[in-house]
């Protein structure tokens, strides 16, 4: 192989770099944050009984489960503020895109992880007096927790992935901040094999400190 | 809402998109071929005893599953060429990055497969007299596919949304073409929606099928 690396280029500009990943890091915890509160607001609409309410849910979720993140990018930016005469910046759209698609699946995992719980804990619990509330608090839920809990980290890893669609509406996460190196560098290899490395790191020191998590979360078993 | 729906930009378009879904199917099928049969070979070599295979096809695998797939495909096509010496059209990168992200996804389900196979059957099976690849072959393959299949379902899906992304490399798949229309026209709204709704007629029968089978085989259990 004749190719000499140089990465004196990326060295050079590691702040641009940097603040890339801060963003990516930021907008990741925004989006996971609004996720999951459409992902509950779904889920809990989807397990009523009543159809007018379960419905839209299902259609929502099917929609946006069954699409490509990069669209909802683009039909944010692009399509919402035609429709609704707004303008929206790139953090906003993109924030929406991933917030209410990452809520699709956030509702899917805990949809799952309510119904998994076996009926003879609701029945058991209710036979001991319980209010509804009481029952979802200290039997249902710290039990389905633990078990939502690695699908959850799963899906906030997507979504953490899928932040680097927010550089094709020109948000300055760590991808388009790779661009901007590039063209001031002319080194691709270089740029994207470090940001590649990168997002590796992001990614495995936080599904270390997940493991931590979990492990505590299960202590009780 | 004031705003005025354009329907008959949407016919007008139908064509040039429907081209677009020719190329996302060119791009969709080879994928699942060529990205599952590397995948199996992939989990042959992590559940290989020898560490030589063991541990680059781990590094492989957990390379590709911790960076984003937008920056996989960025890389082979602005820097891969750079160590190969070799310029690679915008389709060929993409298929390039797509395959092997894809054998990297679908090794670790074989994996899964195969280790949830029960011991006491390689051991019967080694018994009969049976050399290594005839047990893959005729007494766990068959299984792993049936019990795996949900899962390869969801891959294969996934599959057919990451190919949306090969229009940031300019690949004229639907995406592109709707980018493409949207700006041209500056009718996103119509043209984007419309997208969206021709990924979702592609994607939802294999989402419905996978869902089903999943149901079945918990019956079955």
């Amino acid at each position: 192989m004749s190719y000499h690396w140089d990465f004196s280029g990326v060295w050079s500009r590691w702040d641009l770099l940097l603040a890339g990943l801060i963003n990516t890091i930021k907008i990741a915890g925004i989006s996971i944050v609004f996720g999951v509160i459409v992902g509950l607001i779904l889920a809990f609409l989807k397990l009523s009984p009543r159809r007018f309410l379960s419905a839209p849910a299902t259609v929502f979720i099917e929609f946006y489960r069954n699409t490509p993140p990069i669209i909802h990018f683009f039909w944010f930016y692009y399509a919402l503020p035609v429709l609704a005469n707004v303008s929206l910046d790139p953090f906003v759209a993109a924030v929406l895109a991933l917030s209410t698609q990452s809520g699709a699946f956030y509702a899917e995992v805990f949809r799952g992880g309510i119904i998994s719980i076996e009926k003879g804990q609701w029945e058991g619990a209710r036979a001991l007096g319980m209010r509804h509330s009481q029952m979802m608090r200290r039997i249902i839920l710290p039990q389905a927790m633990a078990r939502m809990f690695a699908p959850f980290v799963e899906r906030s890893f997507e979504l953490t992935k899928t932040t680097a669609l927010a550089s094709t509406l020109a948000y300055a996460d760590l991808l388009y901040q790779a661009m901007l190196v590039n063209s001031a560098t002319f080194r691709p290899l270089e740029v994207y094999t470090t940001i590649a490395l990168m997002y590796v790191i992001l990614l495995v020191t936080a599904s270390t400190l997940a493991r931590i998590a979990e492990a505590r979360l299960t202590a009780y078993r | 809402m004031d705003y005025q729906i354009d329907f008959d930009l949407i016919f007008r378009s139908l064509p040039v998109l429907l081209r677009g879904l020719l190329v996302t199917i060119e791009l969709w099928v080879p994928t699942v071929l060529i990205g599952l049969t590397a995948g199996f070979l992939l989990s042959l070599a992590r559940l290989s005893k020898s560490a030589t295979l063991r541990l680059p096809s781990l590094f492989y695998i957990e390379l590709f599953r911790d960076t984003p797939v937008l920056i996989q495909l960025i890389w082979f096509f602005y820097a891969f060429p750079i160590i190969i010496g070799v310029q690679l059209s915008p389709f060929v990168a993409a298929l390039l990055g797509l395959t092997l992200n894809t054998s990297a996804y679908s090794a670790e389900i074989f994996r899964g497969g195969m280790q949830s196979i029960a011991q006491g059957q390689w051991e019967g099976a080694r018994a009969l007299g049976m050399r290594r690849s005839k047990i893959l072959q005729r007494i766990i393959l068959p299984q792993v596919f049936k019990r795996m299949l949900p899962a390869f379902t969801n891959r294969i899906i996934e599959i057919a949304k990451m190919s949306s992304l090969a229009s940031v490399l300019s690949v004229h798949e639907l995406m592109y073409q709707g980018r493409l229309l949207s700006s041209t026209y500056y009718r996103p709204f119509e043209i984007l929606t419309t997208v969206a709704f021709i990924y979702f007629v592609l994607i939802y029968p294999g989402t419905w099928l996978s869902a089903r089978l999943e149901r079945r085989m918990a019956e079955k259990a």
